[in-house]
């Protein structure tokens, strides 16, 4: 009898899908209201073929870029897996990309444009989006008669979506006029001009040849975590028979996976580093063809060696034994191809940068830059060439900007447009929002225009950037979600996920690109940054003709189209962007290597241990030592990333809770006893910023005197934000590439105390 | 031998990224806190670093599996042709006994639906020739699926890892391998 019920194997009852199906094939469908479709599909689902499937590509800021592949049936995402067809993905999703379903028709989301009725009160009220706009451009057009330009709005955007269309939103900005903009990046900066003033780019090998290296060191960094598609070629290195070694203040899950894991004091990188140079340097171990042909600058760095460091000095001051110290830099220097991958919390430190200036020297003095399986290993942009065609807007005629010369910089494109125009937008360090917004005068901001970034999830200081959004007249923001910048917002515009519009993602790690299709209709009244810049400019033309120069396009495959030219083509092997509709493509390289021609784009044309550039923007021509930040507390305070979460995105899905219940800080066994702090109590954890309360996790991971909480804004009923205890210090820099430094946000120190 | 389908969980290779859990919950959409496959992370006296090694488990598709045997309405049922136990939950009348009898947890108390329910191996996946989710899910690789033959698995795959509750009437076709530590060097203070 039990054979016969084998056939069925039914895992799911009838549900209310089953009755849509039907009532699809009775053609009642269309009769129902549009929130059926909508506001429930959520629902319990199972596998049962004949799916209608579409590309798609997650766009956070995330070295893996996977490309989706997405199941869609009646109009419903059912569910979503990695791409088979991109090596690198290889079919798999992360936590965070599997839990997109959920977040689609999760029922926390932003449904309807809304205008909260005193900003901070909860006092929401759902308006027409004719409403919201008018409102906004009315507000725009009061700017601009009351200051004579439009400088009084600015756009605080970064990378919640890295969807190469969602440029449009600055885009959408030009078009309005000369506007104030927050330019530089939080994340990565510094390591960026530390690559740049080395080699002229950061331009790192195709992750997927780090199988072929014999010794790899991941510094800094939380593949197991953050890139959790790479590990599979670090398993694969390992069994063809190379060591990992993982150098970090935190014994991280990619640690667990090490041969050798080394607990380094933080931030004394760059004093390991140059000890493991001198070691190399003194055993003769260094490559005299690189040093000699491909270099500049290697007998002044070899002579700083010399005249400041040794081993037993670095041993000192980053905590990591002499012995070790020469081992790990022998084993290195002998081991070809060796690559070390420097991560990106090694860098946010007011000595980040120069730190990964000494870690490239380590790779290039060993001959490790140029070969496959070799190389320092920090990120590239190579696949990043689009048109930018919805980024580029010209100014309305008779348009007043910003008298100075600023020029809008990002590590991803050129300058926003060519002209040499008399006028310009005005700039402001991206990372000092709250103090540039207290203090920008002559016109002061008034209208906050906030996308694709949750600032009171990110952003430091948060007390203050509390009182900056105080002084503002009138906050935008564009999201999915009622996160704390939404309830600091007048104004909230509910924005598209991922399936529901076109756009292109390529990564900053490895060296796919990825198609993203519109799988389902726009839910609710979500639109996406692109139609809603297309809707602005038609109220702003309605209102004042002439006002706004955004095209009003609003099918965003139009505008994905418009991204792609010739030498995306030709990169990428495709005739047109429909080829890769079959699945994602691969830049055709001439080798897994960077500078495999071992041409280098810096001033020399080679590999500069002595750079010229560096000294000009304030920075010693050597990786010299750089000593730490100051500790201004009793606890070092680390905030990395955590698997589920993309900063301020995923934590708050209902389902991640299942696994990720709430935040914890982590804190060594000793430092709880001599503390008195108990497993799993409640503690307080304060600085001179703010305080955070939450359960203590005790736990080995962390030296006596660390303190870790992953970021970042948790959502649902919580108000744990680890941003309250973070200044907005600066890192050493990333003003060459991105117009301003990043933020030392692991320098950052704080007690900690029963609640 | 009949044949058996089994996970093989390589602890080793495992990063606990809980790609495989969410993976599940994105095939099947079970509600907030309905968990069929989930992370176990390893005690102190198994493995010294804190939640640094896991074990992903859900249902072990026993050779002799328990829930078969307490069902009343022959809800649970052993495939004979890969050993796939699967649960139909419309058959499900919640009276426990297989939440209750199940010694590794697998079946998960739906509160909400009032039903039991488990994981069945994705099997109308295996069935259309794909792989189960969490298996096809996993980045790392550390999730597989395998046929347990006559043959004999090397010694490093263990039906009982360190962890790993021994019930040996029930006979778990869930095989592993154990996590490694890595060699350290701490030092003890950071500033």
């Amino acid at each position: 009898m039990k054979k016969d019920l084998l056939k069925t194997g039914g895992i799911c009852p009838l549900s209310r899908r089953s009755f849509l199906k039907s009532a699809a094939a009775a053609g009642i469908l269309s009769s129902l209201p549009a929130g059926i479709l909508q506001a429930a599909e959520w629902e319990r689902t199972h596998y049962e073929g004949d799916y209608e499937t579409f590309r798609n590509a997650c766009p956070r800021n995330c070295y893996d870029t996977c490309s989706i592949k997405s199941y869609v049936k009646d109009g419903v995402l059912r569910f979503v897996e990695g791409a088979k067809e991109s090596t690198f993905t290889g079919g798999a999703l992360c936590v965070k990309g599997f839990s997109y379903p959920r977040r689609v028709y999760s029922p926390d989301r932003i449904k309807y444009p809304m205008k909260q009725i005193g900003r901070g009160t909860g006092n929401w009220k759902r308006i027409s989006w004719d409403e919201a706009l008018t409102e906004i451009s009315n507000k725009i057009l009061e700017i601009k008669k009351k200051d004579g330009s439009l400088l009084g709005m600015a756009l605080d955007k970064y990378s919640g979506n890295f969807g190469i269309t969602h440029y449009g939103v600055e885009g959408m900005m030009s078009s309005l006029g000369y506007t104030t903009r927050f330019v530089g990046t939080p994340c990565w900066p510094a390591g960026i001009d530390a690559q740049n003033f080395d080699m002229g780019n950061m331009w790192c090998n195709d992750p997927e040849d780090i199988v072929k290296a014999k010794y790899i060191i991941i510094w800094g960094g939380n593949p197991a975590w953050n890139s959790v598609h790479s590990m599979k070629f670090v398993y694969e290195a390992q069994e063809r028979g190379a060591k990992v070694v993982v150098i970090d203040p935190i014994m991280t899950q990619t640690a667990a996976k090490a041969d050798l894991y080394i607990r380094i004091k933080t931030s004394e990188d760059g004093s390991l580093a140059l000890g493991m140079a001198r070691h190399i340097l003194d055993k003769k171990l260094y490559s005299k063809e690189f040093t000699t042909k491909h270099s500049k600058g290697f007998d002044e760095f070899a002579a700083y060696l010399k005249k400041n460091v040794t081993v037993e000095w670095a041993a000192e001051k980053s905590g990591v034994p002499a012995n070790v110290i020469r081992q790990i830099a022998e084993e290195f220097a002998s081991a070809s191809p060796a690559t070390i991958w420097a991560g990106y919390g090694l860098q946010r430190h007011t000595n980040g940068g120069v730190n990964v200036r000494a870690i490239d020297a380590v790779v290039a003095m060993t001959g490790n830059i140029g070969i496959e399986g070799g190389g320092a290993r920090y990120g590239h942009l190579h696949t990043w060439g689009f048109n930018y065609n919805a980024m580029v807007q010209k100014q309305p005629e008779g348009s007043v900007g910003y008298l100075g010369k600023d020029k809008i910089k990002s590590e991803f494109h050129g300058p926003e447009g060519e002209a040499q125009a008399a006028y310009s937008d005005r700039t402001i360090n991206i990372n000092k929002i709250a103090e540039s917004i207290l203090t920008t005068n002559e016109p002061p901001i008034r209208l906050l225009w906030v996308a694709c970034k949750n600032p009171f999830g990110q952003d430091f200081d948060r007390n203050k950037l509390k009182k900056a959004f105080d002084k503002l007249e009138m906050v935008v923001t564009v999201d999915q979600f009622f996160n704390e910048t939404v309830q600091n917002s007048d104004i909230v515009l509910p924005c598209t996920t991922l399936f529901e519009e076109y756009t292109v993602n390529v990564s900053y790690w490895h060296y796919w690109i990825g198609l993203n299709e519109k799988a389902i209709p726009e839910q609710y009244e979500a639109k996406s940054d692109l139609q809603i810049a297309a809707m602005l400019s038609k109220k702003m033309n309605e209102l004042e003709a002439g006002s706004c120069t955004f095209p009003q396009i609003t099918d965003t495959k139009v505008w994905m189209e418009k991204e792609f030219n010739d030498g995306i083509h030709k990169l990428f092997g495709i005739e047109s962007w429909e080829d890769l509709k079959n699945g994602p493509r691969k830049a055709q390289l001439p080798s897994s290597a960077s500078w495999n021609e071992m041409k280098f784009g810096t001033p020399s044309g080679k590999y500069e241990f002595s750079s010229d550039l560096a000294a000009e923007y304030g920075h010693t021509k050597l990786p010299e030592y750089k000593a730490p930040r100051k500790a201004y507390d009793k606890f070092r305070v680390l905030t990395p990333h955590t698997q589920f979460a993309l900063h301020s995105q995923f934590n708050n899905i209902d389902i991640m809770r299942d696994f990720n219940p709430e935040p914890f800080v982590y804190i060594n066994p000793a430092a709880a006893a001599a503390k008195g702090i108990k497993d799993g109590e409640t503690v307080k954890v304060v600085n001179k910023t703010g305080s955070v309360t939450l359960k203590a996790r005790v736990t080995d991971i962390v030296a006596e005197d660390v303190l870790v909480l992953y970021e970042a804004w948790f959502g649902g009923k919580t108000d744990f934000n680890i941003q309250e205890l973070v200044d907005d210090e600066s890192s050493d820099m990333g003003t060459f590439k991105t117009g301003a430094p990043g933020v030392a946000l692991h320098d950052q120190f704080a007690g900690i105390e029963k609640a | 031998m009949k044949k058996q389908l089994a996970f093989l969980v390589n602890s080793k290779k495992c990063i606990g990224c809980y790609s495989c859990a969410m993976a599940c919950k994105n095939q099947y959409h079970q509600e907030k806190g309905v968990v069929w496959r989930k992370l176990k992370p390893l005690e102190a006296k198994d493995y010294p670093h804190r939640d640094r090694a896991f074990y992903s488990l859900a249902c072990n598709h026993c050779a002799t599996p328990i829930c078969v045997e307490v069902c009343p309405v022959g809800a649970h049922v052993k495939r004979e042709k890969d050993g796939i136990v699967v649960h139909s939950s419309d058959k499900c009348i919640y009276c426990r006994q297989c939440i209750e009898a199940c010694p590794y947890g697998a079946p998960a108390d739906n509160v909400e639906l009032q039903r039991a329910e488990k994981c069945s191996m994705c099997v109308e996946r295996i069935d259309a020739g794909l792989l189960p989710a969490c298996v096809q899910g996993c980045p790392a690789k550390a999730i597989t699926l395998i046929e347990l033959t006559e043959e004999k698995l090397p010694d490093y795959v263990k039906q009982y890892p360190v962890g790993f509750d021994k019930f040996e009437e029930l006979n778990p076709s869930t095989r592993f391998v154990e996590a490694v530590k890595p060699k350290l060097v701490l030092n003890k203070k950071d500033l």
